[in-house]
């Protein structure tokens, strides 16, 4: 009898515990440590964190297993806002409690993925591309490096991601990331499925799993966002890695901060979010995790060597040739198969 | 039966016993039809169901999951999931063949050891059986990472791998019944020098039928299941069927196609018990 | 003879090889100064220590053991119940068969199926009631329902070596309902209920699949920790884990056969 008192009060102290917290839900390795624990000084919130390889992981969360009640803010990317809006997942922000929204760059206001600016707001954007081996022979900057088994210069990893890998199979084929077309996406299941078969190919991975494996000597090449490239590069100093965006064109991604329909906390929600648009946590974010900044005001404190690092703020003519993931509505089934068949075959 | 009978030096009638019996037994049964056997249904029911565009179930029966099963997908059609039906019915019976095969001769060790000793080797065999089956699983990652690392991701690491999680659940039934072998009729068969698999076949594989049945069983149906294994040292292209429900159910957040697969496996495991039983039950033969 | 003594020797030395192999590499590698582990760096402890003030583990250790207590409580009550409920009255025999095919139910169904069914059950009850978040409830609520047939059938087996004369005399002695429950079936049935729970409790320490399926975001097992670790890159600290979890496995095995031993 004693027993189950003394077990029931630990399962009451637990949930007590977890009521005045903020429940995050990000990608891995994408926020510094320094800054929940700051926003927990300031606030007296603390923050738990939760994370994710993989969009496709991340919906499964919120939609079937009953995340957008359990977690209070999601870092999303910008194709799957138009469907957690749809599916009644997150819920808009309330902009009084946003002051430092201002601080963001004009060309992430009331972006095409959410027209009026209602659901999110910008958190980092970056590039999708190859993390490679200097030393390898035969290297070029093209996605045939990963996808052409008669040009693979060696063992390489691909991204556990959907759109992200299948978009780079289009871009090789000549097609667009948000092609909508049956053969277009068998052109390029075929060309995964070929590229898979190969004995080089070491698996599929998450972006910084891959990176660091490239990085640490595991494997030759993979694909991956850039930050966790440069992250990994810098990590492991003995290595001679470099990051490219492959000449046939990329994917280039914008993810943001959104709150879920039933979460337990948005007061705290919209203060993190607050929090992270201030211009001095916002540079020392990017500082951090070496991707690009979409907040204006906090330009001025990023490192000179980030900011001039073309691998993360890339130049004109490399962002023409990089195409935004838009969500692919009905069509989207395409896509889903033709991953399900690369992944069974 | 009479309705009244003497029982507990009571007169109690027969119904006013069985309301008490179920008054006992009612919060189990009913916590097992709740959350047991009407899931199961609802599986079932599932697997007639569609998909929405954005991973929603759509309660309107249709046949597409199946149809889906066997090939007929939005590019053509392909044998994908037929063959990983095949793969994943072919590694079953791999590994349970060579569980078996290891399993007779370490009973045999076992059996033979002295009372105080014998034990001792049960212990050891039952503590991997109770440790966690991601660790001895990635286990083998390291181990094959060391020793040799051409074979891991690869179809002959998840061999190994699921031989060696299986094992000891081969072993200890079969253990129960070579326990209880009447040596006396191996010796006879022996001295009539019948030649080493006779003796076997007619000597102790009949004796040690019961304990065989179960080892069996035992074996293949989780083999059958298995995801773990095949995730962790098959790579990517080792994918059996529990992989491609556990993708369902996850990332692909296709609920109804993942119910289809799941019915399909657990008709693959009754029919499998089925031809067991029957052929089981055949005089002799196992 | 010898030949079939010396292939029972040797197989059974490659089969002790094939089990505790891996098991041996992840002691081995806890205690290996190299992070990477390829080669020896030395002898440490430190994995162990890091391990231990790690947050995400101690509450991975937390949950698991909640998970397996409270299971292990609520399953041994419902279970015992039920084998005695049907066991010890008169149902036909078309009832005996359903009731068999229910208790037998969880032990024949491959684990991924059984979650997979709990996972849709959840969903819609969540769409129906707003309740059934996955996370601690929801799989306290799966484990037992596995567990329950365990701890039927153990119970069950223990139940059929007690001859029912033995209540009929108690019943002559004046003995009411309760007494004989109390006095005499229960502590006959101890050694029986204790295996059953021990049972259910490894069960649910040993369990991934369906802890995987039913877990939410704050509920993670040691076991799913050391997998969703696994998928995002080997840490050294997992070996320390898993070497504590193995040892833990090992002593409660050896108990369980003391345990059945005495019996």
């Amino acid at each position: 009898m004693k027993l189950i008192i003394a077990l029931l009060l630990c399962c009451i102290s637990t949930f007590a515990a977890a009521a005045g917290d903020l429940h995050l839900l990000t990608w891995s390795d994408y926020i510094d440590p320094e800054i929940p624990r700051q926003f927990e000084k300031l606030t007296g919130t603390s923050v738990k964190i939760d994370v994710y390889e993989d969009t496709e992981a991340m919906m499964a969360k919120l939609q079937a297993a009953g995340g957008e009640s359990q977690y209070d803010l999601v870092i999303v990317t910008d194709h799957a806002i138009p469907v957690l809006a749809k599916l009644g997942l997150i819920q808009k922000l309330d902009p009084a409690k946003l002051p430092n929204a201002k601080n963001v760059d004009a060309r992430f206001v009331k972006p095409p993925y959410d027209p009026e600016g209602a659901y999110s707001v910008a958190y980092q954007w970056g590039t999708v591309g190859i993390i490679y081996n200097k030393k390898l022979a035969g290297f070029t900057p093209s996605w045939s490096m990963l996808l052409d088994p008669a040009r693979q210069p060696g063992k390489f990893l691909m991204l556990d991601s959907m759109r992200d890998t299948l978009g780079a199979a289009l871009k090789l084929n000549g097609a667009s990331v948000n092609a909508d077309k049956p053969d277009d996406l068998k052109k390029a299941m075929e060309t995964l499925i070929a590229a898979k078969q190969s004995e080089k190919f070491a698996g599929f991975s998450g972006s910084p799993n891959a990176a660091r494996q490239v990085a640490g000597g595991q494997a030759d090449l993979a694909m991956a966002y850039n930050g966790d490239a440069l992250n990994a590069i810098k990590e492991d100093k003995s290595s001679s890695c470099d990051y490219v965006v492959p000449a046939e064109g990329s994917i280039i991604w914008v993810d943001t901060m959104v709150i879920t329909s039933k979460a337990p906390n948005p007061d705290a929600a919209h203060q993190f979010i607050n929090h992270i648009l201030d211009a001095k946590v916002g540079a020392q974010l990017s500082n951090y995790i070496h991707y690009a900044t979409p907040n204006a005001a906090a330009v001025s404190a990023i490192d000179p060597q980030s900011r001039n690092d073309t691998r993360i703020y890339p130049p004109e003519d490399q962002l023409k040739r990089m195409e935004y993931l838009k969500d692919m509505a009905d069509q989207t089934s395409l896509y889903d198969e033709a991953w399900t068949a690369i992944k069974s075959r | 039966m009479p309705d009244r009978l003497v029982s507990h030096g009571q007169l109690v009638t027969r119904r006013r016993l069985l309301w008490r019996g179920a008054a006992t037994s009612s919060p189990g049964v009913l916590w097992l039809l709740v959350f047991l056997a009407i899931p199961c249904l609802l599986l079932l029911a599932l697997a007639f169901a569609s998909r929405g565009s954005y991973g929603q179930i759509i309660w309107s029966p249709t046949w597409r999951n199946f149809r889906k099963l066997a090939g007929y997908g939005v590019f053509g059609w392909s044998a994908d999931y037929l063959w990983i039906l095949a793969r994943t019915v072919w590694l079953a019976l791999l590994t349970t063949i060579l569980c078996i095969l290891l399993a007779y001769p370490i009973a045999f060790f076992v059996a033979r050891r002295s009372p105080r000793w014998r034990n001792f080797w049960l212990v050891l065999l039952m503590i991997p059986f109770c440790t966690n089956l991601v660790i001895r699983t990635y286990g083998w990652q390291l181990v094959f990472s060391i020793l040799s690392p051409n074979l891991y991701p690869g179809a002959i690491a998840v061999i190994i791998g699921m031989v060696s999680s299986n094992l000891s659940f081969a072993v200890l039934p079969l253990y129960t019944s070579v326990e209880r072998i009447d040596w006396s009729i191996v010796d006879a068969a022996e001295d009539l020098y019948a030649s080493r698999w006779s003796v076997f076949r007619h000597g102790i594989l009949p004796q040690t039928r019961p304990g065989l049945v179960v080892a069996v069983i035992v074996t293949f149906i989780p083999a059958l299941g298995t995801f773990v294994v095949p995730d962790l040292l098959g790579g990517s292209k080792t994918m059996l069927i529990g992989n491609l429900i556990q993708q369902q159910f996850g990332a692909s957040r296709d609920f109804p196609f993942g119910a289809a697969l799941s019915f399909t496996l657990m008709l693959a495991t009754l029919i499998a018990l089925g031809i067991y039983q029957r052929r089981a039950g055949e005089a002799g033969l196992v | 003879m010898t030949r079939n003594r010396r292939l029972a020797a040797t197989t059974t030395a490659t089969g002790m090889a094939l089990l505790y192999l891996p098991l041996l590499a992840v002691v081995v590698l806890s205690l290996n100064q190299s992070r990477l582990g390829l080669h020896w760096g030395g002898f440490t402890l430190n994995w162990y220590a890091r391990a231990w003030k790690n947050p995400a583990v101690l509450h991975a250790l937390t949950n698991t053991l909640l998970l397996a207590a409270a299971s292990t409580a609520a399953a041994t009550v419902l279970g015992t119940a039920l084998a005695i409920g049907i066991a010890r009255y008169p149902w036909p025999r078309w009832t005996q068969a359903t009731f068999s095919l229910l208790v037998h139910l969880p032990v024949v169904t491959p684990d991924i199926i059984f979650a997979a069914a709990l996972l849709v059950v959840f969903r819609l009850l969540r769409e129906m009631t707003g309740l059934f978040n996955l996370g601690m409830g929801t799989m306290i609520i799966a484990h037992v329902t596995f567990q329950i047939a365990f701890v039927a059938l153990v119970v069950r087996a223990r139940l059929a070596t007690i001859e029912p004369e033995i209540e009929e005399a108690a019943r002559d002695l004046y003995a009411t309902n309760s007494d004989v429950l109390r006095k005499i079936l229960l502590p006959l049935l101890a050694p029986g209920i204790v295996a059953g729970a021990l049972l259910a409790f490894t069960l649910s320490l040993d369990d991934f699949v369906i802890s995987f399926f039913t877990s939410g975001p704050e509920s993670a097992t040691l076991p799913i920790y050391i997998f969703s670790s696994l998928k995002r890159g080997l840490s050294p600290e997992i070996h320390a884990v898993s070497t504590v979890i193995f040892l833990v496995t090992a002593i409660l095995a050896v108990a369980m056969q003391l345990l059945s031993r005495s019996d």
